[in-house]
C-alpha cells in the first residue's frame, strides 16, 4: 500500500474485475483513455487475474486507487519502464464518476510521481492526454508536468481528429514540498 | 517492389541476415538508433524469420532498402499502425555507411510516405528522433516532416541524457507537396 493524502495506491486484485468491467462500458471514459472497444467481464477476468497473480515490480508497476475509506475508484500504472534511460509513461483513469473533479485523480498522480522518483529512482515520467481532456490537462500541470509539445491530431475518436498533447514530470525539476 | 527513384523498397529475405547482424552490430549505425545492446546472430535470424514467414500487411510494413542497382543498404517500415488513428510510427535506418549523405535515405522516406498515404490510406505518419541526430532531423525536415514535441532527457546514452523529438506529417501537408513539385519548372 502507497499512502497519499486522499487515496491509497494498492496491488490489483482479482476482485477488481466487475468494476472495471461497468467502467469499461462508460463511453466518455473510454474516449477519454483512449480505449475504444467495451470490454466483456470474460475477457476483463483473466487480463486482471494476470496482474493480480505477478508481483508488483519495476518491470510493470499497476495499482487500484482507493479512498481513504476502502472505496476503488480506479487504476494507475506505469508502462514502458526503460531501466536505462530511467523513464516511464504514466495514464490513470477514475472510472468512479462520482470521484471527478475532487482531487483524487491529481492526489494518485503526485503519490504515483513520489513513488516513480523516490522509490523506483526513475529519471523522466511522461504522458500522453487528448487536447479535449482540459480538465486532466490542468490537474497535470498542478502535479508539476510540462508541456512539452503536441502531436497533432493523432488520435481519432468521435468523428474527428485530436491533437495529443505529451507532457513530462523529470526528477530533476521535481520538489515534493512545491507540489 | 516498391519502386522510389534511387532506391527500390522489397520484403526481407533471409539472404539478408549477415548484412542486418554485422549493421546492427556497428556502434555508428546503433549510435542513434536507440539499441544499445549487441545482437547476436541468432536473435537477428529470429526476427528475420518472423518477419519473412508472413505476407507483409498492414501490421506488418518492413521493407529492405535496395538500391536501384539492386544493392542492399538499409531497412525501413512502420514499426506501428493504428487503424482507427490511421496513423503509423516509421522508422528507417541505412546500413551501409557508404550510402549515408548520398540522398538514398530521404528516397527511401518519400517512398514509404508515398506508399503508407497513397496505398495504405493514412492520416499521419509520425517518428521519434534523437536530437543531436542534425543529419536525419535535415533528412525528415526536407521529407516535409514538422517539428512537433520536444521530449527533454529522454534518452540516456554516452553518459548523459538527450533530448527526443517527434515529428510528424499529415496527409493534406504531403499532398500539398506533391502538387508543389509538380508545379514547379
Amino acid at each position: 500500500m502507497i499512502a497519499g493524502k486522499l487515496v491509497n495506491l494498492r496491488a490489483r486484485e482479482f476482485g477488481d474485475a466487475e468494476r472495471n468491467a461497468r467502467w469499461s462500458s462508460d463511453r466518455e471514459l473510454l474516449a477519454l483513455t483512449g480505449h475504444r472497444y467495451p470490454q466483456s467481464l470474460a475477457a476483463i477476468k483473466p487480463a486482471v487475474r494476470g496482474y493480480a497473480s505477478e508481483p508488483l515490480s519495476h518491470a510493470d508497476p499497476r495499482f487500484a486507487i482507493e479512498t481513504k475509506d476502502g472505496v476503488y475508484i480506479g487504476n494507475i500504472r506505469l508502462s514502458d519502464v526503460s531501466s536505462d534511460d530511467r523513464h516511464a509513461q504514466l495514464s490513470i483513469m477514475i472510472g468512479e464518476r462520482s470521484y471527478w473533479s475532487k482531487r483524487y485523480g491529481s492526489d494518485a498522480v503526485r503519490t504515483l510521481l513520489r513513488f516513480a522518483f523516490r522509490e523506483m529512482n526513475l529519471h523522466r515520467v511522461e504522458l500522453y492526454v487528448y487536447a479535449t481532456n482540459a480538465r486532466a490537462i490542468a490537474a497535470y500541470q498542478k502535479c508539476g508536468f510540462v508541456q512539452e509539445g503536441i502531436r497533432r491530431r493523432a488520435y481519432y475518436s468521435r468523428g474527428v481528429w485530436v491533437d495529443v498533447i505529451v507532457m513530462s514530470a523529470l526528477a530533476c525539476e521535481w520538489s515534493e514540498e512545491a507540489r | 517492389m516498391i519502386e522510389g527513384k534511387l532506391v527500390q523498397l522489397r520484403a526481407h529475405e533471409m539472404t539478408d541476415l549477415e548484412r542486418y547482424a554485422a549493421w546492427f552490430n556497428d556502434p555508428d549505425v546503433t549510435r542513434f538508433v536507440g539499441k544499445r545492446y549487441p545482437l547476436s546472430l541468432l536473435a537477428e535470424e529470429a526476427w528475420l524469420r518472423e518477419n519473412t514467414g508472413k505476407p507483409l500487411s498492414y501490421d506488418r510494413v518492413q521493407f529492405a532498402i535496395d538500391t536501384r542497382a539492386g544493392v542492399h543498404i538499409g531497412s525501413i517500415g512502420f514499426n506501428q499502425t493504428f487503424p482507427e488513428d490511421r496513423r503509423a510510427v516509421l522508422g528507417i535506418v541505412i546500413g551501409d555507411k557508404a550510402y549515408w549523405s548520398k540522398g538514398y535515405g530521404g528516397d527511401a522516406m518519400r517512398t514509404l510516405l508515398r506508399f503508407g498515404f497513397e496505398e495504405m490510406n493514412l492520416y499521419r505518419i509520425e517518428l521519434t528522433v534523437d536530437a543531436r541526430n542534425a543529419r536525419a532531423l535535415a533528412c525528415y525536415r526536407k521529407c516535409g516532416f514538422v517539428e512537433e514535441v520536444r521530449m527533454r532527457q529522454g534518452h540516456f546514452s554516452e553518459g548523459a541524457y538527450h533530448d527526443g523529438i517527434w515529428m510528424g506529417i499529415l496527409r493534406d501537408e504531403w499532398a500539398a507537396q506533391q502538387t508543389e513539385l509538380q508545379a514547379a519548372p
